[in-house]
């Protein structure tokens, strides 16, 4: 049988999710057995190729980060969002109250240890949206795994759900925010 | 009541009459989910959680504001109300900032529990974002509006429980959000910081300083327990992780002393004096040094021994602050006069027990304080008179009492004070006499009432009567400067009520003058039911446990020892302030050339600077004991939290001394 394709991206997060899906620990041999990863930050393949299922952690703040999300639902059957960022928006969607201007003088500009600050812009690098998304936010998504980051449980329970061909909802006892 | 029946997903329950369709849910086991509902204060019906399906209603409608008739047809679990609760808490998360790896409260939430329930993964709705303050002004609380879900349950745990009502709604709309008095800073406001909006959030919207990160809940255990900061004694329930206490909740808050206040709520958690973990010895230089504590034992014992022996027995005095224990107050009292044999025994506060008991002696000479009435009696008052006191500062549980009775009871409220007083919204009227003339505004007010009263009465009526044949009104008034309309005024609202109570406290206490406190029995007399017995008054004790330390015979009632110990010749003094924080200035006797002072407390202070040997005492929550209320009720502390090995028991300390004293 051939195996199921996976890819990962890491986008507006700290890649605690991508750590705690390596934690599931021996688990692991068996995955590999039948999945195979494609595009991820732990194969670090860049490329795109036409997979089963996609995986994205960290919530959408940039014009790549959205770029790069639409670009994953493109080519995936399946969507799976990983943590409390790409569920939620997460700790990175802390700034989103405030108006983003003020965010980026603030970092850049008026942090304590700058010296003449200059706010980077595009087309150098890509510019912050307005607000910190989640990823449903932004593309259809099929099944959350939330935590942060979600436990290695969580992410494994899901994982068989989808090799089983279900759509995997975690049970309230696996569910977690933080 | 009558009993009604109703059917509940097909099932036939009962219920009560008044009851709401939650409450018969409640009772026979159905859950509904709630945010808004909370135990002891009325249903609003705001977050609609509890929505079910009624027959022949066309909408779902709150179970909670929904009452329970007889025959209603109810569904509370289908399909549709479960996507709906959902939809509820998906609006919820994003309309503020719920995002819990951000929030102290995560893991002690309800909004997180039912979204866990509700496998809430991901909300469909657009974030709105509002940038709304944080107010951290209060010494112990700390109000993100960010995460609040606009519940009310603070709202209206202030108003109906507490009785403050600081906290409503402010703005409108989408603008709504929960405001301090007519939004002022928490810190500014009326706010007595009870912490009992703390207790009652469902989210981390209000936490408090004292606890936030130190640990969740379910990490903790509970000890039930009584706090013996005061002397109101309210129930309180302790959390405690790793031998820290964490926060500290009532049991039941709508329950009798359940509201409590901040110094049972924030000041155990954090104390700011320093702890006496070891004895200490002053050494030759002079200087306080560290010793194991049985050597600092011994040479006490060695030091008081050979003091007993060359001055005699009364050359030793011991004086205790009531704060202590009823089991440390008894050893102490057995060590004083038995092992030492002394004669010279007292409380820090003994003066004030002296004031209070010539007074009742004067009113009655058989009285005794267990003629006071009890402070629930503040509740069923329908007029309260509060002369000398200022209850939300000293005993802030009563302080809440009192303001409770006054809004909801709509009790008259009269206070007698020359001093500003935190009562001002709530005051019907305040009589402000000049100082020092608080004795003479006190007969003027209990003439004006006698006047207005009814002429017939019992024989101490017309002994009182006659004592105040001398004192005319009018001209009393100017000599207090009160205006006479006002103290006749306060005398009808006193002899109208039906069920007066009278507290008195410190403003009263520290002018030593029993006649005061004989005036307020005398009106209490004059405006009591004559079939109740004994006249309704409360006097505000100055320390957690200073009834039981009266009760138990620690304070001289006739002669001050604190104050005359130059003149018994005492050499040598034995101070027990236990976890009382006391300063040097408040013990003059301290600098009076003693030979040699001993002083077993939990802190460092400028007291135990003037000591010859500090012997460590653990605070309250190391050791379980037993305190009496103010009212006199004697009430069991747990122990919460284990003292390092260093520190013993008073107990244990006393027993060791005399078996040392007693060896030689």
């Amino acid at each position: 049988m051939a195996k199921v394709k996976v890819a990962t991206v890491w986008l507006e997060g700290c890649s605690g999710c991508h750590m705690s899906f390596l934690d599931i620990d021996e688990a692991i041999i068996d995955l590999a057995k039948v999945v195979e990863f494609t595009r991820s930050p732990i194969t670090d393949i860049k490329e795109f190729v036409p997979v089963d299922v996609g995986i994205v952690e960290g919530s959408v703040g940039n014009t790549e980060e959205e770029e790069v999300l639409k670009e994953l639902r493109a080519h995936c059957k399946t969507l799976m969002a990983w943590g409390d960022c790409a569920c939620f928006g997460g700790v990175c969607a802390m700034r989103s109250t405030f108006d983003k201007e003020e965010v980026l003088r603030r970092g850049y500009i008026e942090t304590e240890s700058t010296d003449k600050g200059k706010i980077p812009c595009p087309p150098g690098v890509p510019a912050l949206l307005d607000q910190v998304k989640p990823a449903n936010h932004v593309v259809k998504v099929d099944c959350y795994v939330p935590g942060c980051p979600p436990e290695p449980k969580a992410i494994l329970y899901a994982l068989n759900e989808l090799l089983a061909g279900r759509i995997p909802v975690l049970p309230s006892d696996m569910m977690r925010f933080d | 009541m009558k009993e009604i029946t109703l059917t509940i997903n097909g099932k036939q329950v009962k219920g009560k009459d008044g009851n709401t369709v939650l409450d018969v849910c409640q009772a026979n086991g159905i859950d509904l989910p709630t945010l808004c509902h909370h135990k002891g204060i009325s249903d609003v019906g705001a977050c609609r959680l509890c929505v079910v399906e009624i027959e022949r209603e066309r909408r779902p409608v709150p179970a909670c504001t929904y009452p329970a008739r007889d025959g209603l047809v109810i569904q509370t679990h289908n399909e549709k109300l479960e996507k709906y609760r959902r939809l509820i808490l998906e609006l919820l998360f994003t309309e503020r900032n719920h995002l819990c790896a951000q929030c102290v409260s995560s893991g002690d939430c309800e909004l997180q529990s039912l979204a866990y329930k509700y496998q809430m993964d991901n909300a469909r709705y657009p974030y709105s974002w509002p940038a709304l303050p944080v107010d951290p002004v209060n010494d112990y609380l700390v109000i993100d509006h960010n995460r609040c879900i606009l519940c009310g349950r603070c709202i209206r745990t202030c108003d109906e429980i507490v009785g403050v009502h600081t906290l409503d709604f402010g703005y409108r709309g989408w603008k709504d959000m929960v405001i301090a008095d007519l939004n002022q800073p928490l810190g500014k406001s009326s706010c007595i910081s009870c912490g009992a909006c703390f207790q009652v959030c469902p989210t981390g919207a209000i936490f408090s300083k004292s606890s936030a990160y130190k640990g969740r809940p379910e990490e903790c255990q509970k000890i039930s327990s009584v706090c013996q900061i005061c002397g109101v004694g309210c129930k309180i329930e302790a959390l405690v992780k790793d031998n820290r206490l964490i926060r500290i909740d009532s049991p039941d808050l709508a329950s009798n002393r359940g509201i409590l206040c901040h110094k049972g709520r924030f000041t155990t958690l954090d104390r700011k004096h320093e702890r006496i973990n070891t004895a200490l010895v002053r050494n030759s230089h002079g200087k306080l040094e560290p010793s194991p504590l049985s050597e600092a034992i011994n040479t006490a014992a060695k030091k008081l021994t050979e003091l007993k022996a060359r001055y005699g027995n009364n050359s030793i005095a011991g004086i205790a602050s009531s704060q202590a224990s009823n089991e440390s107050l008894k050893a102490f009292k057995e060590f004083i006069t038995v092992t030492i044999g002394s004669k010279l025994i007292d409380t820090i506060d003994g003066d004030i027990y002296r004031t209070i008991i010539q007074g009742i002696n004067t009113y009655h000479d058989k009285a005794r304080l267990d003629i006071e009435t009890s402070i629930e009696e503040i509740l069923k008052a329908d007029c309260i008179l509060v002369a000398g006191a200022n209850p939300l500062e000293s005993h802030p549980v009563v302080g809440a009492y009192i303001v409770l009775a006054a809004r909801q009871n709509k009790a008259k409220l009269i206070v007698i004070d020359p001093a500003q007083n935190s009562f001002a919204y709530h005051t019907n009227i305040w009589l402000k006499p000049r100082e020092g003339k608080e004795a003479l505004a006190l007969n003027v007010l209990l003439k004006a009432t006698l006047d207005k009263g009814s002429k017939k009465g019992s024989a101490q009526k017309k002994k009182i009567a006659s004592s105040l044949s001398n004192t005319n009104v009018r001209q009393g008034s100017e000599q207090v400067g009160i205006e006479a309309d006002d103290l006749l005024e306060a005398a009808e609202m006193l002899s109208k009520a039906r069920r007066n109570i009278i507290i008195y406290g410190d403003g009263i206490l520290q002018n030593k003058s029993p006649m005061l406190i004989t005036s307020l029995l005398n009106l209490a007399v004059i405006v009591g039911n004559p079939s109740t017995g004994n006249p309704r008054i409360i006097s505000l004790k100055p320390k957690g446990n200073s009834r039981g330390a009266w009760d138990m015979g620690l304070a001289n009632p006739s002669q001050s020892i604190m104050k005359n110990l130059t003149l018994n010749g005492v050499k040598a003094l034995y101070l027990l302030l236990a976890d009382d924080y006391v300063e040097a200035s408040e013990l003059p006797i301290l600098h009076k050339g003693m030979e040699f002072i001993v002083v077993q407390s939990s802190y460092l202070s400028s007291a135990t600077s003037k000591a010859n040997i500090v012997l460590p005492s653990p605070i309250w929550a190391e050791v379980g004991g037993k305190y009496s209320t103010l009212d006199g009720v004697i009430k069991s502390t747990s122990r919460l939290i284990k003292s390092t090995d260093d520190i013993k028991a008073d107990a244990e300390i006393f027993h060791e001394i005399s078996k040392h004293i007693e060896k030689k």
